[in-house]
This record gives structure tokens, sequence and C-alpha cells, in this order.
């Protein structure tokens, strides 16, 4: 009797030690960050695993993300819970590494916005992520230089080019040589930039890329509204006022641009406003609205949001971090106050989270008044990101030839999308 | 080495070359093989692969985009191999000699070669900075010319990476040829001496036959690496402006690792892979077809 008593808690000890394993085994998490965003990400794993005792193993990468999380598929090491821009999504369903998301039994799911949501919808109508984070872009400007010139917040284009040409023309740094320019423009072909930079004068101009048709979509660049913000953009880069290597540029390259003071004027999200808050400076910089455009105000709205992996066996641990990520406490902590980092959470895609009460920086309202007002997003076809790419191999190529004809390239890079449209089958007739 | 020291003597440089061999075929070959098998496959990241046969290459064949790189390729090939060959032979031809001037000036001339490509190709956008303030337009300015685009402009773009190809391939080239002009025979020019030879002459009849292997050499390099290349686009132009500097390399990393397909981008290194094997194979045939005669 005593040997078999021994023998089975002998058994139970093993057994109790083993699942103990099992549930410290750290959730493997990949997000699309990087080194600016590393301590708010560090507080947040933090945080939850004081809570919840479930570890976190944290990997970051901005650059590449795809093609490592394409390796790791490949290899049989996918993460558990990827974070990611929610425009990736298409690609990551194509690659087949999404699980589904049961949008109800999401904890605290009914809090998050619904156009939030609708952005890891799929076109099956089935949810694959959970939204964690939304942005607007805006556009910074270098306030002293613009007060030192004597010119009003542009609120127009016209505006805008006139204050790119005087940032170009007038020594706003004083420095006494003519080494400044007006508009940082990232129009690189270089994984679609030159299509996600155009996007805002786009629908600012009234135009948009695809067509919604009962059945599909056709793409719509070849219109008169299209060509003028190609035509815009491009007039900007042919009269000098936007940074020299514009053509091939990525953000990458552009944003030291702006930051360095050698331009004046760049379209970005709000992830720019703490290191631009340190170099140029805080007082150096102001946060507008987009100029409108002959239709009006519009700008691009984009969100981040949280996956699960199909190879994930810790689904229970996954949602939990998900759940907590979107939850009001989590979304406060990734907003980064009081934390030397730039915020994850941008604006809270929780309702009831109030950026304007928690960011002390007035340029945060300008953000989420834009995201609710006038915020696009991208159309939600099954993967957009080969759209993009064609969209920008298309206006690079215009753009880099001033005196080329821009309706015949708009039609050019229209059949290019089509055929794309048919092969993702929604294409309409 | 007691037990019969010469039945084991075989074994010795194989021994030397496991480590080599056995390194060589994990990363190489298996790798080569693999990307063969892909390249007959659409490639699901989870799942089975899907077998499509040889539509992948049937694609490459009608691909315009990829044409349009493989014209780009060409060119950069052929001009890089002219341009470099010519340029290293003449700097070959000065800087021949063990004079220590001459020494330090080679070593100088070698620092492109060892370089990272990434320095370089920063060391090339800040030369051809498309502004007033850009180095090379600044001098350009000097003789009144107006400030060039280089690489933002599609017209200029290939023709400045190529110079960049060029400059770092001159000192790899210079070194193959100055070798071989220490080969050749003396004798041939105290012969060509005492027959009154102009140094024309000299340099058309002694030493130009006698860098015929050194020529076959930097050739096929150059062709090689040409028909290869990457960083040098990738890191200044990305393929840029306009699809003006894609080459086949850059257009198939797009493929693979932007676009994800990877069973397309394998087929095309398939057969750029093939291709370059052919070279090779044909370099190796015309030069012992040479050598016989």
């Amino acid at each position: 009797m005593k040997t078999i008593c021994t023998a089975a808690s002998a058994a139970l000890m093993t057994f109790a030690l083993a699942s103990t394993a099992l549930a410290s085994d750290p959730l493997k998490v990949w997000m699309r960050y990087g080194d600016n965003e590393k301590n708010v990400l560090d507080q947040i794993t933090k945080d939850f695993t004081a809570k919840t005792g479930v570890e976190i193993d944290l990997f970051l990468a901005n650059t590449d993300f795809e093609t490592r999380l394409a390796r790791a598929a490949v290899g049989g090491s996918l993460p558990d819970v990827v974070v990611n821009d929610a425009t990736a999504m298409g690609q990551m369903l194509d690659m087949g590494i999404l699980k589904e998301v049961d949008r109800s039994a999401v904890q605290g799911g009914d809090q998050l916005y619904d156009v939030a949501w609708q952005s890891v919808q799929a076109q099956d109508g089935k949810f694959y992520g959970v939204p964690t984070s939304a942005q607007a872009f805006a556009v910074f400007i270098r306030k002293d230089w613009r007060e030192k010139l004597g010119y009003d917040v542009p609120k127009t284009w016209d505006e805008l080019a006139e204050l790119a040409k005087a940032f170009t023309e007038k020594d706003p740094d004083g420095n006494g040589k003519a080494d400044t320019y007006g508009y940082v423009m990232p129009v690189s072909a270089t994984r679609g930039y030159a299509s996600w930079f155009l996007s805002d004068l786009i629908w600012q101009a009234g135009g948009d890329f695809l067509a919604k048709k009962d059945n599909g979509y056709t793409s719509s660049l070849a219109t008169p509204e299209v060509e003028k913000a190609v035509s815009f953009a491009r007039d900007m880069i042919c009269n000098g006022y936007a940074q020299p290597s514009a053509i091939t540029a990525t953000t990458g390259d552009a944003t030291p641009v702006f930051s360095s003071g050698q331009a004046g004027i760049y379209r970005s999200g709000p992830y720019h406003l703490a290191p631009f808050s340190k170099e140029p400076g805080r007082d150096k910089i102001e946060v507008i609205a987009p100029p409108a455009g002959p239709a009006g105000q519009a700008e691009l709205a984009e969100g981040e949001a949280a996956f699960i992996t199909v190879s994930s066996t810790q689904d229970d641990a996954a949602r939990q971090f998900i759940e907590y990520l979107i939850s009001a406490e989590g979304q406060q902590t990734g907003m980064a106050v009081g934390i030397d980092s730039s915020p994850i959470v941008r604006l809270p895609v929780n309702k009831t989270v109030n950026v304007a009460e928690i960011q002390p920086d007035k340029a945060w309202a300008t953000y989420a008044d834009l995201y609710g007002k006038s915020g696009h997003y991208f159309p939600r076809v099954p993967n957009w990101k080969p759209i993009r790419q064609l969209t920008a191999d298309g206006f690079n190529k215009i753009l880099s030839d001033c005196s080329s004809d821009i309706a015949a390239g708009l039609a050019a890079t229209d059949e290019t999308v089509n055929v794309e449209l048919a092969n993702q089958g929604v294409k309409a007739d | 080495m007691s037990i019969e020291p010469k039945r084991w003597r075989w074994t010795i440089p194989w021994l030397f070359l496991a480590p080599a061999l056995i390194f060589f075929t994990w990363f190489k070959f298996v790798p080569i093989l693999k990307g063969l098998i892909m390249s007959f496959y659409q490639v699901k990241f989870i799942g089975a692969d899907r077998w499509v046969g040889l539509a992948n290459f049937e694609r490459a064949l009608t691909d315009s985009a990829l044409g349009a790189a493989a014209l780009n390729t060409l060119i950069y090939v052929f001009s890089t191999t002219i341009a470099g060959g010519l340029l290293a032979f003449a700097v070959a031809l000065i800087l021949e000699g063990q004079a220590l001037h001459i020494r330090i000036i080679r070593t100088a001339i070698f620092f492109p070669a060892v370089t990272s490509v990434a320095v370089l190709a920063e060391v090339w956008r800040i030369l051809f900075y498309p502004a007033q303030t850009g180095v090379v337009n600044s001098i350009l300015g000097l003789f009144g010319a107006d400030p060039q685009g280089f690489m933002s402009d599609p017209n200029q773009a290939l023709f400045v990476v190529i110079l960049l190809q060029v400059w770092k391939n001159i000192p790899y080239s210079m070194v193959i040829f100055i070798a071989g002009l220490a080969g050749i025979n003396r004798e041939l020019y105290d012969a060509a001496d005492v027959d009154g030879a102009s140094p024309l002459r000299k340099l058309w009849h002694v030493t130009i036959p006698g860098l015929v292997p050194a020529f076959s050499v930097v050739i096929m390099l150059s062709f090689i690496r040409g028909f290869r290349v990457f960083t040098e686009i990738y890191t200044t132009t990305g393929g840029g402006p306009a699809g003006s500097t894609e080459v086949i390399m850059t257009s198939i990393f797009k493929t693979g690792f932007e676009r994800l397909d990877y069973g397309y981008a394998a087929a095309v290194s398939f057969m750029l892979f093939t291709f370059t094997v052919g070279l090779t194979v044909a370099h190796v045939a015309i030069k012992n077809r040479f050598s016989r005669t």
C-alpha cells in the first residue's frame, strides 16, 4: 500500500511539475514596433505578467516583419500572437497563418469602436484579429520657420505650396545658404511608399484608388481627381520644393530630413510626435490638419491589430493578453504617458478611453479629431499590399518624369491593378 | 601512424576538406536543391505546397517587368565589364612595379574593394546628392552646369550605379592584371626593344597576348558579379526611380520577400543560376580551346 501511495504521489508530482512547466511556457509575441516603443512595451508586459502570471517572450521588428513571419511559418516556429498593421491582415491570411477570432467572445470587445473592428474583418465576413490602436495622419510643420517667414498655417493646397516654396527659397534657418526644402515626400516605389503617401492627396482631390461596384471593385485612378492629386505632388518635386531625393526616399530616408532641419513640412502619423519633440524640439514643431484639396479635407486612417496564429497552442493566454491590450488599463499604459517611449496605442480603440484627457500634448486632440471626422481607410480588398505596390510603381514612374502624360500613366496603372483585382477574385465586371 | 601509413594517406586531403565540404553542403548545396524543388510549387506557408509544374517558369518567360529588369541587367553587365576592364587594365599598367609610392597608391586604390557595399552606397548617395549642394553637382556647377538628378533621374540612375560597380571592381581586376603582367616573360620585351618596337607595338604584341588569361578571368568574374548584382542596387536606388535600375536580383528579392511569392522567386533564381553556370562552362570551354592552339 505504502509503495503504491509513494508511486502515485510521485506520478502526481511529475504530472504537476510537467503541467506547471507547460503553463509557464512564455507566450511568444511578435510586434511590428522598434526601439522607440520598447519602454512602453516592457511596462505593458510587466503589468500583464503581474496580473495574470503569464510570461511574455517579446520580439520586436520594425523592418521586414512579414518576411520574418514567412520564415517563421516555413520553419514551423510562429509566435502565438502577432501585433501588426491591420492592412497586413490580407497578406497574413494569404499565408494562412491566422486563426479566426470570435468577436463576441473577446472580453471588452464590445467597448471597441465598430470602425476599428471593420479593419480586421475579412471578405468572408469573419474576424481574424482584434484592433489595438488607430491613427490618422496629419502634417508636421516647422512652426519656428513658418513664423519667422510670416506665413499663416496652410489650410489649402495653394497655401501649402506657397509655404513649401518659402521654406525652399527664403532661407528659414537663416544660415545664409540655400540648403532647406519645403515638403518632405517619401515617394519611392519600395514597399509601396508612393501609394501610401499619395493616398491623402488623392482623397483630398476627391478621387479614390478603387471604385466599389455591386460585384466587386475596379481600379479608378484614371480620373481628373486623381490626376490633380498626382500633378500637385509632381509639381512639388519638379519645382524643387520637395527634398532632392524624394523620388527614391522611403520614410526611413525621409524622416531624418525633417528631424535634422533640412525641410519643414512632413506628413506623418502620431508615432513621430515623440521623436520630433526631441529633435527638432517640441517648441519648433506644430501638428496641423492636412491642408484641404479641391474636394476638402481627408487623410489616411490606419490601425494596428493583434492576431493569434494557427499554430498557437496557448489560445487562452493569447486571448488574455489581447484582452489586456484593449482594456482601458492596457490602452492607457499603451499611450506611454510618463514613459520615455513612443506610444503603441496612438488613438485608443476603446470607447471608454479619451485620448484628450490622457495625453498632455494637445496635438493628440488634432489626431483624434481627424480620425473621427475625415479619416479614410484603404479599401478592404482581400489583400491590399500587392495593390499598394502596383499603384506605388505607377505613381513613382509618373512622378519621376516631369513631362510625362499623367492621365496615360494612371490608365496604365489601372490596367495592372485590375489584373491584380481579378487575381484576388474581387474584380467587378 | 605505425600501421600502414600509405594505405590511409588518401584520406588526409579529404579530412582537411571535410569541414568546408560539410559546411557547403549544408549551407549551399542543400538550399540550392530546396530552391529548385520550391520552384515547381506555389509555396504555402502553412500546410502542403501546391504543385504547379512548370507554371512558374512559363510565367517568368512572359513577365514583362522581369524582361525589363533583365534588359537593365544586360546593360549593367556589359557596361561594367567593358568600362571596368579597360580602366583596370590602364591602372594596372600605370601601377605595375615595386616602388614604395606605387605600393601606397595601389593600397589606396584597393580601398573600395574591401569596404562594405552599404558604406559605399552611402558614399555614393552623398557624392551624387541630387541638389546644388551635392558634391558632384557642386563640381559641375563650377562649369556652369545645372544640378543633375543622378539617382533620382530615371535616365541617369542606371549609369550612376554602373559607375559605382566600376569603381568598386577596378581594384580587384587591377590586382589580377598586375599578377598577369608580372608573369610575362621579360625577354619578350627585350627582344621587342632590339627589333625597335614602339611602346604601343609592345603593348599590342607582347603585353596584351600575355594577358589573355588575366582578361578571361576578369571578364568572367565581372559577368558573374554583374548578373547577380543585388546589394549595390538595393542600397542605392532600391531598383527605382520608375524601375530604371531594377535588375534581376532586386526583382527576385521583391517577388520573394515583399510579395512572398517564394515559388516564382525560386524559379527565376534557378533560371539565373543555370544561366551563370552555363556562362562559366562556356568560359572554361573557350579558355581550353584557346590554350590548346
